[in-house]
């Protein structure tokens, strides 16, 4: 648990993923050119000291991720978003059954969110039933931008996706991370269109939406909708990195999100291993609005407002109440191997970050 | 490089530079910026043909990732082509797109003068409405600047929205003299975002007459003062979407030219 100005910060990171795309198990071109190009992502914006090697960042196992998340003590807990992509990589790249065991290992620390495509019609009715059964299931990703067959792309407000949102809501999943940022192979004229969302969030009130990199390059339309639909969210993976080295374009982009959003429906995700949240947290934690940006949006970015988007708002969406989860997460395996029960005692001093 | 220039002497009308200026008002479209200025480009190779006044001229040009839109590269490959061929120097032209996932179809498609459609048959959504809806954006994005420099300079909103392009046809360089209640006096704007939303306005088609308002909503009708700032506000979100856009392919660029060891340019 990261401790801030005297203040406890329960960070919930909520976007990360656990992938294999080895080359043993690359099985396209297309598997490579998606590792090559998240690796692009990775160097491009983290601190030249923090970058891994392309060997390192094509397959990690569990011991690095979990320690790239606890040797400092920074990250409390994360969810992770199933990545299946079985056109590009044999065993799949970051897929429910892989992650799932990290979680039935780590109960207290991670979150497995489940996956649909309407395009899988009765079968994939019956996976995301399976997969709400085998855990205690609050989430799925999907990606509408995914090409299947002749299909390049769907919709979250077409008929056979509202049947599979409806059996979210029977099965009490009810956080829908739609991934709307950085497309594959955006052959379509609408690849990148958020609009589906506005249509999905009005039919299923009782279903939250979380726009995964705040639609980037959508955002302007991601926030009118969000405006407009209480139950929309923002994810900020992709987004919150952009402290690191473009700290104006972030505070642009912070300026909107929370104009138009507000500090309650904005949530923290490092991407991991995109990048690692063992630094983002702190970069993100330390990253201002400039004070002209301040009075152009008339918005706060302090601390309470950090707080909420790097955990209180997750924990709101997935039933976690923080003062139950630190006496939970006080003695667990984690906190033994790593040493952090002093962390979740009650009293403030936290650790900082290792730099 | 150095090849190319060993033979640009042998020109006289077509020069690395003379290409790179042409090439300068080729945007890319999701960012609205010059493919010169986000340094796509990684080679031009100039070299003489039989034709003795005339040169060849090859381009070669690489994107952030390797999965760039194709309708985007598409744009930006054609409008290369049609810069650089148009030149009088200019007796053939050869643009080549390096590293994407389509770059056999979009080289040979451009310089063969196929239409996108023809090359992309499964791609739902035609050029035209892809490019009009970049446009759209940019638009919107440009309205922002244009609105928020008339702002700066001390203009009403209830002033600003009854602008006509005709209002704006002032300029000394620089700056642009706006003559209001009229022409008992004037307001001096920079020039600069105010043609630079013209374009893009009449690119777009929104605009319906020298004498009918300057500005839009989204959907191209003149703006009331009531809606007035919330409208600003979302063109800036516009803005803001164009810049972040922009900063996330800047920084993807960068690494992967170092990655593929063209960090040179």
């Amino acid at each position: 648990m990261y401790s801030h100005e005297g203040e406890d910060i329960f960070v919930i990171d909520g976007h990360i993923h656990m992938w294999d795309a080895s080359e043993e198990n690359v099985k396209s071109k297309g598997g490579e050119q998606f590792i090559e190009c998240f690796y692009d992502y990775h160097t491009g914006f983290t601190p030249e000291d923090r970058q891994w090697t392309y060997d390192e960042y094509r397959a990690y196992d569990a011991d690095r991720l979990k320690d790239d998340f606890f040797t400092n003590g920074v990250v409390d807990m994360g969810i992770f978003q199933p990545t299946h992509l079985k056109d590009f990589y044999h065993e799949g790249f970051n897929t429910f059954d892989r992650l799932g065991e990290m979680a039935d290992t780590y109960p207290d620390r991670f979150i497995v969110n489940g996956r649909f495509d309407p395009r899988d019609g009765e079968e994939g009715m019956q996976e995301l039933e399976r997969q709400a059964n085998v855990r205690d299931m609050k989430g799925v990703k999907v990606y509408t931008a995914e090409w299947k067959g002749e299909s390049k792309g769907w919709r979250l407000d077409s008929d056979e996706s509202y049947e599979f949102l409806e059996k979210c809501v029977e099965l009490g999943v009810k956080n829908i991370h739609a991934h709307k940022g950085p497309t594959i192979r955006p052959l379509n004229r609408d690849a990148f269109d958020v609009a589906d969302i506005d249509d999905a969030a009005s039919t299923f009130p009782e279903l939250n939406f979380v726009v995964e990199h705040v639609g980037l390059p959508r955002l302007d339309d991601f926030c009118w909708i969000a405006a407009q639909e209480p139950n929309v969210y923002g994810g900020l993976a992709v987004a919150a990195p952009l402290a690191v080295h473009r700290q104006e374009k972030f505070g642009e982009i912070m300026g909107e999100l929370l104009f138009w959003l507000g500090e309650d429906r904005l949530l923290f995700g490092s991407d991991y291993a995109l990048w690692n949240p063992d630094w983002l947290v702190e970069t993100f934690l330390e990253s201002e609005l400039t004070p002209a940006q301040e009075a152009e949006y008339g918005v706060d970015f302090g601390l309470e407002t950090k707080k909420k988007i790097l955990g209180e708002n997750a924990a709101e969406l997935y039933d976690i109440d923080i003062e139950e989860q630190k006496r939970k997460l006080q003695n667990d395996d984690v906190s033994v191997e790593y040493g952090l029960e002093s962390m979740y005692s009650n009293t403030v001093g936290g650790a900082v970050a290792d730099d | 490089m150095s090849g190319a220039d060993s033979h640009q002497r042998d020109d006289r009308s077509v020069s690395q530079p003379v290409i790179r200026e042409a090439l300068r008002p080729v945007l890319d479209p999701e960012l609205d910026e010059s493919i010169v200025d986000l340094g796509y480009i990684d080679e031009i190779v100039i070299e003489p043909t039989p034709s003795a006044d005339r040169s060849a001229v090859t381009v070669r040009f690489t994107l952030p990732t390797a999965w760039c839109s194709p309708a985007f590269a598409w744009m930006m490959a054609s409008d290369a082509h049609e810069a650089v061929s148009t030149l009088s120097g200019v007796e053939t032209t050869e643009i080549i797109l390096q590293d994407h996932m389509h770059e056999d179809e979009i080289t040979t498609g451009i310089n063969t003068g196929q239409p996108f459609e023809a090359v992309f048959p499964d791609a739902d959504g035609g050029l035209e409405a892809v490019r009009a809806s970049l446009d759209h954006k940019a638009r919107l994005a440009r309205q922002f600047d244009a609105v928020d420099a008339l702002l700066k300079a001390g203009m009403t909103p209830g002033q600003i929205v009854s602008l006509t392009p005709s209002d704006i046809t002032d300029s000394s360089g620089d700056r642009t003299h706006i003559y209001l209640q009229d022409g008992s006096f004037a307001v001096s704007a920079p020039t600069e975002p105010l043609t630079e939303y013209l374009e893009m306005a009449n690119e777009e088609g929104c605009l319906t007459g020298d004498d009918e308002p300057l500005f839009r909503t989204p959907k191209g009708e003149p703006v009331s003062i009531e809606i007035f700032e919330q409208l600003h506000r979302r063109n800036r979100s516009a803005k803001v979407n164009v810049n972040g856009q922009g900063t996330v392919c800047e920084a993807l660029n960068e690494s992967r030219r170092k990655a593929l060891g063209r960090s040179d340019d």
